[in-house]
């Protein structure tokens, strides 16, 4: 298993966590570890959806782009942390505390980062 | 279709699908669109426009693809209630077939849809209801005094033939106080509060009805007169001026100020609809913070509503720029954009709160 399937399947462990995946920004999937009930492909291409037309909307108006996305829906939470030309995406449940898996995610990133650089 | 001719046109497909992730243009996404629409796919084809429709939201070409595709699908659930209808028809049925067909504007359809289910369900008064709002629309659209009359003559069916059908009286009643008749308006309107006496909306409707001046009973003279001065004579209760919005407004702004005040908040808005409050250092209504927080509301609604987790509510982005706090409900969003140290949590909070009292001032 590569650097970074490992660090993606690290995070399925943290409390909450329903999946995790290393998506591109053109909706491809790099690495991911999910529940049955998410589908990759399906949480790529709506995540490139959702980060491209956020960066497209910030670079407009000339704010620069977007580092970390965070969102709460009634049934789930997300969160996007940017790794220069792809995403760590993390699904959480509702009742998940993002603030206190905030510390892991940001460790997974930056081995992520490093592992793809390396490569 | 020959197989190669569908494997070249699911190339083209993908082509311009990445094309359209990769290279955002209104023109790409309506030549994907296109393609969907000629392949009779009006779903993928509606979803093409929504996405593009976000990004682009004041592209009417885009806006006519959305319109086209939604003709679409709603021409081809007409064409399937058409024939479950023959096969086995009911009340039921006939009711979802002229709501599509009134979405569509099809009064053709729409006449001899209800023409069949009366004739098949003489004791139905549904298709005088639907024949009756039909008209009602036409009416309220070009005040044609023939569009009235036939209104008040579809929907007096109704009510004769089922007494208690809350939605025609209630057409009936705001028809013909609009028109001037408010006496006639009046009896239909206290009929209605017998049938629930806890209805706020008819009682506040009375209410309104009980301020307006009466101008008889001749309908066609009644009619007659808003056709020729091209206006009705009294106004809707929701147009009427009223207390609860300015006061839904003051309470917001204060929330606002309240927002902007806080350590580290830069600027903060209230969206609802095409309108915006803003505190806070808003150049005008082109800062980038207001589009900005439009888009990202919407995309993130879209996001978990496609991937089946609710609706989106909060939403934060992080980036060079600060924190842009979103909070959305309903219609209603607030947003806050942020610089380093400010409490978040607190921040959104405080959005949030402006959203719920904005809601339930709303809906009182």
């Amino acid at each position: 298993m590569s650097k970074i399937h490992e660090a993606v399947a690290e995070l399925r462990t943290a409390k909450g966590v329903k999946g995790a995946a290393v998506l591109t920004m053109d909706g491809l999937v790099a690495a991911a570890s999910l529940e049955a009930s998410l589908i990759a492909d399906v949480l790529a291409g709506l995540s490139s959806y959702l980060l491209m037309t956020t960066n497209k909307s910030l670079k407009e108006g000339g704010m620069g782009g977007c580092a970390r996305l965070t969102l709460h829906a009634t049934n789930g939470k997300a969160v996007f942390v940017d790794l220069t030309d792809a995403y760590l995406v993390v699904m959480f449940d509702q009742f998940a505390d993002i603030a206190a898996a905030t510390k892991q995610i940001d460790e997974v990133a930056v081995r992520i980062r490093r592992a793809s650089r390396l490569s | 279709m020959h197989l190669i001719q569908r494997m070249k046109i699911w190339k083209e497909l993908r082509r311009l699908e990445q094309r359209a992730r990769e290279q955002p243009a209104p023109t790409t996404f309506v030549d994907l669109g296109q393609v969907y629409l000629n392949l009779e796919m009006q779903d993928k084809a509606e979803r093409i426009a929504e996405d593009g429709l976000a990004l682009f939201p004041k592209s009417p070409e885009l806006r006519q693809l959305l319109e086209c595709a939604r003709r679409g699908i709603r021409n081809k659930r007409a064409a399937e209630l058409r024939a479950k209808v023959t096969r086995a028809p009911s009340p039921k049925l006939y009711r979802e077939l002229a709501g599509v067909l009134v979405d569509l504007g099809d009064s053709a359809s729409l006449h001899s849809t209800c023409q069949e289910w009366g004739t098949r369900f003489p004791d139905d008064a549904g298709c005088w209801l639907v024949l009756g709002q039909a008209r009602l629309v036409s009416f309220y659209r070009d005040l044609a005094s023939r569009e009235g009359l036939e209104a008040v003559r579809c929907l007096d069916r109704a009510v004769q033939m089922e007494p208690s059908n809350v939605e025609a009286r209630r057409l009936l009643g705001e028809l013909l106080y609009r028109i001037g008749a408010v006496r006639a308006a009046e009896q239909h309107l206290v009929q209605l509060q017998a049938v629930d006496l806890a209805d706020e909306e008819v009682a506040a409707l009375l209410r309104h009805v009980a301020t307006l001046s009466d101008h008889g009973d001749d309908l066609e003279a009644l009619l007659d007169d808003v056709e020729s001065h091209g206006s009705l004579r009294h106004a809707s209760l929701a147009a009427a001026p009223r207390g609860g919005g300015d006061e839904s407004m003051a309470r917001v702004r204060d929330g606002l100020a309240q927002v902007a005040a806080m350590p580290g908040v830069v600027k903060a808005t209230f969206i609802r609809g095409s309108k915006a409050l803003v505190k806070g250092a808003i150049r005008d209504g082109k800062d980038p913070f207001l589009r900005v927080a439009r888009v990202v509301a919407k995309a993130a609604h879209r996001f978990a509503r496609r991937l089946d987790i609710g609706s989106a509510n909060k939403t934060i982005v992080e980036g060079p720029f600060g924190d842009i706090c979103v909070c959305v409900y309903g219609e209603a969003l607030a947003a806050a954009q942020c610089a380093a140290g400010a409490d978040l949590v607190q921040v959104m909070a405080e959005l949030q709160e402006i959203v719920a009292g904005a809601l339930h001032l709303a809906e009182k």
